[in-house]
């Protein structure tokens, strides 16, 4: 596994990646990697505070185009997020607080698609914040929050 | 100037508070953490509105919308406070570095701009009615808003990097 992890690491990418003065480099990933947060729990933490039934002037129905966005905001940080492992595979790989993060990140995506299934799946009948719903967007708005916490950790490692 | 600066900054790193922001063991990380979910309400609440003012997710009413602003002050809030936190602790960290000072910049830039548009169409907007479309001259104001809050959070990205900071 360490043999994998240094393997990435010392690549000729995850070098450069680490390496290399440009900003174009560590710190533009880093800046995608925010933006994509941003966006993601963003858009997610908009839908949220509406299932919990703030802003109950907006209609449901007009949330759901959030949808595309949020999943562009998870894999802009999918794909970021895997291009900063490679640069620190050896330290990361073996972190518990990043496998921490990354099992949080998981169940927030599928708190995400129960979300979907529950308000956005069952046709235009069922589209109202149920305590189902509810629950889900509290979840949805703590597991964001503690994803943003084991992140920030990810500093100090 | 830049010497001023320097012995503003030297004066308020002496400072008890500035002491007991940067040694009390996790006040600064807990401070990251409220300063990042404060800008994700932020940008994600104003980016919302934006979007809707630049025409995106028509069906939703602009006072709908509009409604939901007062969580976006709450994370501006929150990042104020953290942020000011982080300068009082560590003001040599900022006060040279070129990457806080075009952070500051966008930040009056988004400030005034938002300000400007609460003061000047905040009641219209809250009052108005559904079906309403944004009159073109809001474009404007929400664009800005959208690069200009973008360039605040760039900024402070960079702030170790293009800047000099830690």
């Amino acid at each position: 596994m360490m043999e994998l992890l240094a393997a990435l690491e010392n690549s000729g990418f995850g070098s450069w990646l680490r390496e290399s003065p440009s900003i174009w480099a560590y710190p533009a990933v880093l800046t995608l990697h925010t933006l994509g947060l941003g966006v993601l729990v963003g858009a997610n933490a908009v839908l949220d505070l509406r299932l919990l039934g703030y802003a109950p002037g907006i209609p449901l129905a007009s949330l759901e185009r959030l949808f595309p966005a949020m999943w562009i905001g998870f894999w802009v940080n999918a794909i970021s997020g895997v291009v900063l492992f490679i640069g620190d595979a050896t330290t990361k790989g073996t972190t518990l607080v990043f496998m921490a993060k990354l099992l949080i990140i998981v169940v927030g995506v599928l708190v995400l698609v129960a979300i979907r299934r529950t308000v956005y799946g069952q046709g235009v009948e069922a589209l109202i914040a149920t305590p189902k719903s509810r629950l889900l967007a509290l979840a949805s708005l703590v597991l964001w929050f503690l994803a943003i916490v084991t992140g920030r950790y990810m500093a100090y490692v | 100037m830049s010497g001023t600066l320097e012995a503003f900054a030297f004066w308020l790193r002496g400072t008890p508070v500035s002491e007991a922001i940067r040694v009390l063991p996790w006040l600064w990380p807990v401070c990251e953490i409220l300063h990042f979910f404060g800008l994700s309400l932020l940008v994600g609440v104003t980016g919302f509105f934006d979007c809707r003012l630049l025409g995106f997710l028509p069906r939703v009413p602009l006072s709908a919308a509009w409604s939901l602003m007062p969580w976006a002050r709450i994370g501006f809030a929150i990042s104020a406070v953290t942020g000011v936190t982080f300068f009082v602790g560590a003001p040599d960290q900022y006060v040279n570095n070129l990457a806080f000072l075009f952070k500051l910049v966008f930040l009056l830039l988004a400030g005034a701009n938002a300000l400007y548009f609460e003061f000047v169409f905040g009641k219209r907007i809250a009052e108005s009615k559904e079906g309403e479309q944004a009159p073109s001259a809001y474009k404007t104001i929400a664009a800005l808003s959208l690069v200009s809050w973008f360039f605040v959070v760039y900024w402070g990205r960079m702030l170790p990097f293009i800047g000099n900071a830690f």
